[in-house]
């Protein structure tokens, strides 16, 4: 159909199909639904579909756009098909480094211990929340570089897996 | 007289201040560290004065750095809002020292309920109910026996000079009460070389449920009713409430009473709040003391909504030596009103605080509805402050229909650029535990990741995403820099 553009919308792991048609309706996935889009401000959409309406909200470039609806938000990729685009860094979550400036309150393992990904190595506390860092992948504790008290800035790595 | 104050303080506790300076005719001075060179506060404010390096003991914790600005701006006050210099007492005298009027309590009250020992001493002695426990003078096994039998079951033996759980056992019954004193003893000789056990009850599923109290200079003293904070975190509060589900009237009465004895113990001026937990329900419900927070609270909006009353200006009336605007007949619980907290966090990656730019902040406007916010779109959100955005409260003539009235707000909150708690604190306020008024301490703590699970997105929002690429203005907007002062940017309006 002329002037329908095409785009893979990303949210974690899972991408979608969305088309983008000139007459403001939208095809989520394949086959999918038909969407009515209808810009009410910049950035204010009122999305319909049968009987049920969303007010949805949506900001930021397409690598990061950002969309709120009915209290729930997320940090999706929208990316034109046919167009390559390198994966957004993501935040630190679940690397080996401080996200931010914290203080260490616990370390969970010791040198030498085999841990799975997705296990909690140390707890960090910054802006008076507790920190959970988890090991992003199997392997064995080769050397923590951090102790309980310690104030810890974001860069190096505070526990070595190998 | 106070004509000129400085906010020692940031965000939306420095603006809430700021306002009510305002409505009073009191000129206002902010401080700021170089995170907050152009942010909400200090644009606020009559004049502002920069404190130094963002990280907050350069900036909004450097006492003797602010109380050198109010000097020099000429300030008569200080108000310190909650947190960094809030409950310092050496601060608080380090101002009277300096000439200016602390808006808070006197130092020594400060002190006297800073410390946990001589705070729960002088509440024993005012008799305001303290959680039963002690250290006995004769420490042989038959004295601690009998002690522990005094507090009564389930109860914790502690080593007096410990902490970190060393020493610390939980005896349910008389059954393992011998064993359990031998063994914390000698965990505590091995480790602090001290082997004085402490007994004290366990208060089981306790709520927390505190009492504000305001007291002046001329020995009036009264309280504004409860504010129910068990919807918490780890001991962050995170919904809080009045009327509390939990409290009978008989009992609300009992504890106002105790709070007001508790403020004239310590010689309480200006506001404050008595912390409890409570047990049980009913008339049969006890409470415990648990402590006394010296300052204005962050949950302050929800005693203003259901008694009609400005804290902040009476907390800068008292402060100037008037009377109490209110006797205790005077003060009513109108309807309910709850408050939550809006967090830059991330709940269903443990709860990890995020930083960042806010692209987009709509606040809901509705009937009943009050927002209080440190941010604007555009906003940095950075990481070395606490990540509250905004605080949201409803006010209505039930319970239900505040737990409604919240939720709508909710909803239509608009803050894009980076996560926010606001779907946990639906689910929260979804939850059946919450609507009937079931919700104790351990609650988030036990059932919590339940509800900070991170749900997909509908289908629609996904529509909106890929049509936002399409829509030229919206996009552009997007793309252009941080907004800033209109005037900055155009030629021969420099100031």
């Amino acid at each position: 159909m002329p002037g329908t553009r095409r785009f893979i919308v990303r949210q974690g792991l899972a991408a979608t199909p969305v088309e983008v048609r000139s007459d403001g309706r939208v095809r989520v996935g394949d086959p999918g639904d038909v969407f009515l889009v209808t810009a009410v401000s910049p950035g204010e959409y009122l999305v319909s579909s049968g009987a049920h309406t969303w007010r949805v909200a949506a900001a930021g470039p397409p690598e990061a756009r950002w969309v709120a609806v009915e209290g729930a938000g997320a940090c999706l990729e929208v990316q034109p098909e046919g167009q390559t685009r390198a994966p957004r860094q993501r935040a630190a979550h679940g690397a080996l480094a401080a996200p931010m400036p914290g203080t260490v309150i616990d370390v969970s393992v010791a040198v030498g211990q085999q841990v799975r990904a997705g296990d909690l190595l140390l707890t960090l506390e910054a802006m008076k929340m507790e920190l959970p860092i988890r090991s992003p992948r199997d392997g064995l504790v080769s050397a923590i570089r951090c102790a309980p008290g310690e104030l810890v800035q974001p860069g190096p790595p505070l526990v070595e897996i190998t | 007289m106070i004509r000129n104050v400085l906010v020692a303080n940031r965000g939306e506790i420095a603006l809430r201040i700021m306002r009510a300076c305002d409505e009073l005719g009191i000129d206002t001075i902010a401080v700021y560290s170089d995170a907050d060179a152009d942010a909400p506060h200090v644009l606020a404010a009559g004049r502002a004065v920069r404190l130094g390096a963002p990280p907050p003991a350069e900036s909004y914790l450097a006492g003797d750095r602010i109380i050198e600005a109010a000097r020099t701006a000429g300030a008569d006050a200080i108000h310190p809002g909650y947190g960094f210099l809030a409950e310092n007492a050496a601060f608080a005298s380090a101002c009277q020292g300096a000439g200016l009027i602390f808006v808070g309590p006197p130092p020594a009250a400060i002190a006297a309920m800073g410390s946990k020992i001589s705070a729960r001493r002088l509440m024993e002695r005012a008799g305001v109910p303290v959680v039963p426990g002690e250290t006995p003078a004769d420490q042989s096994d038959a004295s601690i026996e009998a002690a522990a039998r005094r507090a009564g079951f389930p109860l914790l033996i502690k080593a007096s000079a410990g902490g970190g759980g060393k020493g610390m056992r939980m005896v349910r019954g008389d059954a393992g009460l011998a064993a359990a004193i031998s063994g914390a003893r000698h965990e505590a000789t091995a480790a602090f070389g001290d082997g004085t056990l402490y007994v004290e009850r366990v208060v089981t599923r306790p709520r927390h449920v505190e009492i504000q109290v305001f007291a002046d200079a001329h020995g009036r003293a009264v309280h504004l009713f409860e504010r129910d904070c068990s919807t918490q975190r780890r001991h962050q509060k995170i919904i809080e409430e009045s009327p509390s589900p939990a409290l009978t009237p008989a009992l609300r009465a009992l504890m106002g009473d105790a709070a007001v004895a508790a403020a004239r113990a310590v010689g309480y001026r200006n506001a404050g709040t008595i912390e409890f937990l409570l047990e049980g329900a009913g008339d049969q419900a006890r409470f415990y003391f648990l402590e006394m927070n010296t300052r204005l609270q962050v949950e302050h909006p929800v005693t203003e909504a259901i008694a009609g009353v400005d804290l902040v200006h009476a907390q800068l009336r008292v402060a100037e030596g008037h009377e109490l605007p209110w006797t205790q007949a005077d003060l009513h619980q109108r309807g309910h009103a709850i408050e939550c907290r809006v967090y830059a966090e991330d709940p269903s990656a443990g709860y990890l605080p995020q930083a960042g730019r806010i692209l987009r902040y709509r606040q809901p406007e509705r009937p009943g509805i009050r927002v209080d916010a440190g941010v604007v779109e555009g906003s940095e959100v950075s990481v070395h402050y606490d990540p509250m955005i905004a605080k949201v409260i409803a006010h209505a003539e039930t319970r239900d229909a505040a737990i409604d009235r919240l939720r709508a707000a909710l909803a239509e909150f608009r803050i894009l650029g980076l996560p926010t708690n606001i779907p946990f604190l639906l689910a929260v306020l979804d939850s059946q535990t919450f609507r009937a008024g079931h919700v104790d301490t351990a609650y988030l703590d036990e059932e919590g990741s339940g509800l900070a699970a991170s749900k997909p997105l509908p289908a629609a929002a996904l529509a909106a995403a890929a049509a936002h690429s399409e829509s030229a203005r919206a996009v552009s907007a997007d793309r252009s820099e941080p907004r800033r002062d209109p005037w900055a940017s155009l030629p021969g309006w420099s100031g």
